[in-house]
């Protein structure tokens, strides 16, 4: 209180922060609704037995936790599927969409087929993605066992196999994927001046060199931005595999999301989803902020 | 609404309000319907126009959604956990009266009907009445009734002169006499439903129940480890290893098996009532006049089982017009629509008495053993969170026919887990 008293606001002042306030109130009060809100309701009901078939709203602690973390196999499954189409997709997307946006920033003389054909991907719904590569990996009708097919091989069963299940998932998201990739990184290699690459000719630097010790290092924010993107959203990967395999067979291609989206919406299990829903914000959290020390780390030294 | 937004709102109506006012007719109710691309929502749209004719004032749109029970259902959850009062009737599959009264989604009827109930639920087969009734509380009125069949090309069978078949056993032999004579590629013996979707459930309970088992034990409690449920899994393991089903079993969907069968590329369909239409009037169907339906095989010794379906209508707990609302159910609920249904989409009747209208007969010569296969057909398993019940059953039949599980594993997990649902 005294450290406030010794320094008196003018009424100008006191005015313009009224007025500050009264300006930002109206994004604090849209975000406290369509954030806060929500999340509060979310960590709320996630300690509750909340489910609409059976009468009851019971306050339960952390029951919902222990039991997802320690009895329920299928969630833990579904968080080891989750971490093998990141552990997979992620870095496959960066290859793939490092080696777009190279493509994309070569000095061609007409640049809009690559750039169309870079967006297109990026511009297609995440379901329709999904059913395209399901017809695509179909065991009859599909395009991948037409072509085996045709080089005399027995077709597998793409969709019914879990491993393959997972090779055909990888493809489609890493498709569906790296094109955002690229855009980033497309973005930040322009960033790059010209006269690094001609003093490193002058100096008599590969190609291969130059890569390495110009681009990749110069492009470093712009692909920890895109990873942490990236990431965030395999963490919540749920259209591609609903729209493919739809968890199939069995459970064996269910993701964290697709399972929450199980128990919320078919079972109405709303307490136990919340609680799901809940692990996989932490999740997502953690994610992040391991990248964003390495990035502020980054910052600092250069 | 809150009261300070209500100057805004009332500017944003106030044009339409205008033109609405316009007509003298201020009675007019709109209803609006929901119904699954599978249930012939092209008919609906002529039994809703009839109605709208013998119903001044009443107009019912229709809104079409999901390509299965299960988006259908996941539809109707969003709207209905929302309060949603969009929506004033929607058809239900027969499996989820009992969730919907449990969620308290589904406006009880009996007010409604007052003194009929009683007498208005009699007209009813046995199964569809028992099936809308929960906790003595009528929760919706049937549509139609549905059951599963087995269809067959009469043609091949002729061809190489064999009957239907009874039992597994001869199915199994008549498919591989008749796949290794056709040398097709393209011809497989028998399909039913094994992707993770509802359909998959009755791949598994049918033969269960055909070997003599049941779902529920003595003491109420659910065990598929018995010797019918192993018999079960044994048959479609057998009927794989034999090359009579498809391969790739685990990725067929209901819809799948009509098209296949449609296009000439399949001998034996465990299929719904649906598709005899399909099958007849379709102009891409190459089996139109080659195809029959009988009963669904047993086990040698044992009673054959169906699994019965059909869809029920319901008036949604938030509508805004229920009284009219549940005028137009109880139209949709009436032997005449049943009649004009079983003759526009074949649809089998709820009503005894129109199994045996000549008219109906004439469409569809098959409803005349098809009412004893809907009245001894068995229910699936009745709960209140069926959703789980069913899921349950399907991802693990599904991984048992992809082969990532074998039988002793897919029972293991189906009675973990539905143990923990009946706890």
């Amino acid at each position: 209180m005294k450290a406030t008293k010794k320094y008196q606001l003018s009424k100008l002042e006191r005015d313009e922060r009224r007025l500050g306030f009264l300006l930002l109130a109206p994004a604090a009060l849209l975000l406290a609704a369509v954030v806060v809100y929500p999340i509060a309701e979310l960590l709320t009901n996630s300690l509750y037995s909340f489910r609409l078939t059976r009468p009851g709203y019971r306050f339960i602690g952390l029951e919902n936790f222990t039991f997802a973390l320690f009895e329920d196999d299928r969630f833990l499954h579904s968080v080891l599927n989750t971490a093998i189409l990141i552990g997979v997709t992620v870095p496959g997307a960066l290859v793939v969409g490092l080696g777009l946006a190279l493509l994309a920033n070569q000095p061609f003389t007409v640049k809009w087929p690559v750039r169309l054909g870079l967006l297109l991907p990026w511009a297609l719904p995440l379901v329709f993605a999904g059913l395209i590569f399901r017809w695509f990996f179909d065991y009859r009708q599909g395009f991948v066992n037409w072509l085996i097919e045709l080089a005399g091989l027995t077709p597998p069963q793409w969709l019914s196999d879990p491993r393959l299940a997972f090779v055909a998932l990888c493809v489609a998201i890493v498709w569906k994927s790296s094109s955002f990739m690229a855009l980033i990184l497309l973005a930040g290699l322009q960033t790059i001046p010209k006269s690094l690459y001609e003093a490193a000719e002058v100096d008599g630097a590969s190609r291969f060199q130059q890569f390495v010790e110009i681009t990749l290092p110069m492009l470093k924010p712009a692909i920890v931005v895109a990873l942490i993107f990236r990431t965030i959203t395999a963490i919540q990967t749920f259209d591609i595999p609903y729209a493919m395999t739809n968890g199939g067979p069995g459970t064996a291609t269910e993701t964290m999301a697709m399972y929450i989206h199980k128990t919320t919406i078919d079972f109405l299990d709303l307490g136990y989803g919340s609680a799901l829903a809940t692990l996989m914000f932490l999740i997502s959290i953690a994610a992040t902020s391991i990248y964003l020390r390495h990035t502020r780390r980054d910052t600092g030294r250069g | 609404m809150s009261k300070h937004r209500a100057p805004f709102a009332a500017a944003a109506l106030a044009l339409p309000l205008a033109f609405a006012a316009l007509p003298a007719d201020a009675q007019q109710t709109n209803l609006r319907i929901f119904v699954g691309g599978q249930q012939r929502p092209d008919v609906m749209r002529k039994i809703l126009d009839l109605y709208e004719s013998r119903t001044p004032g009443v107009r019912v749109a229709v809104e079409v959604g999901g390509a299965t029970s299960d988006q259908q259902q996941q539809y109707l959850n969003t709207v209905l956990t929302s309060r949603d009062a969009a929506i004033d009737v929607m058809l239900i599959d027969v499996i989820r009266p009992a969730q919907f009264a449990a969620a308290g989604w589904a406006e009880p009827l009996d007010s409604y009907l007052g003194s009929e109930r009683d007498a208005v639920m009699a007209r009813y087969l046995p199964a569809y009445r028992e099936a809308n009734i929960v906790n003595g509380k009528v929760i919706a009125l049937p549509y139609f009734a549905d059951a599963q069949f087995l269809y067959f090309r009469t043609d091949l069978l002729e061809k190489y002169k064999l009957q239907p078949p009874k039992t597994w056993e001869e199915l199994a032999s008549a498919a591989q006499t008749i796949l290794k004579g056709e040398n097709n590629p393209n011809l497989r013996g028998f399909s039913t439903a094994g992707a993770p979707i509802e359909g998959t459930v009755c791949t598994f309970l049918v033969p269960m129940w055909g070997a003599g088992g049941q779902f529920l034990n003595a003491q109420g409690k659910p065990d598929v480890g018995t010797a019918a449920g192993k018999k079960a899994l044994q048959l479609w393991t057998d009927l794989k290893a034999s090359g009579v089903t498809p391969a790739n079993l685990a990725e067929i969907v209901t819809d799948r098996i009509r098209v296949d069968f449609q296009s000439g590329n399949l001998l034996f369909a465990m299929q719904w009532g649906y598709a005899w239409n399909r099958f007849q009037n379709d102009a891409d169907s190459v089996v139109k006049g080659k195809t029959n339906v009988v009963p669904l095989p047993g086990f040698a010794g044992n009673q054959p089982a169906t699994c019965i379906g059909g869809w029920q209508i319901a008036v949604s707990a938030f509508s805004k017009n229920k009284a009219a609302a549940v005028n137009l159910l109880k139209f949709l609920s009436s032997p005449e629509v049943s009649k004009m249904q079983a003759i526009l989409a074949s649809h089998l009747p709820v009503f005894a008495e129109v199994y045996q209208d000549p008219e109906v007969l004439k469409v569809n010569p098959w409803f005349q053993f098809a009412r004893n296969v809907v009245v001894t057909g068995r229910s699936r398993p009745v709960s209140p969170d069926y959703p789980e019940v069913s899921e349950i059953i399907r991802t693990n039949i599904n991984a048992f026919l992809a082969g990532t599980r074998n039988a002793d594993q897919a029972i293991a997990d189906m009675n973990t887990r539905l143990a923990r649902v009946y706890r």
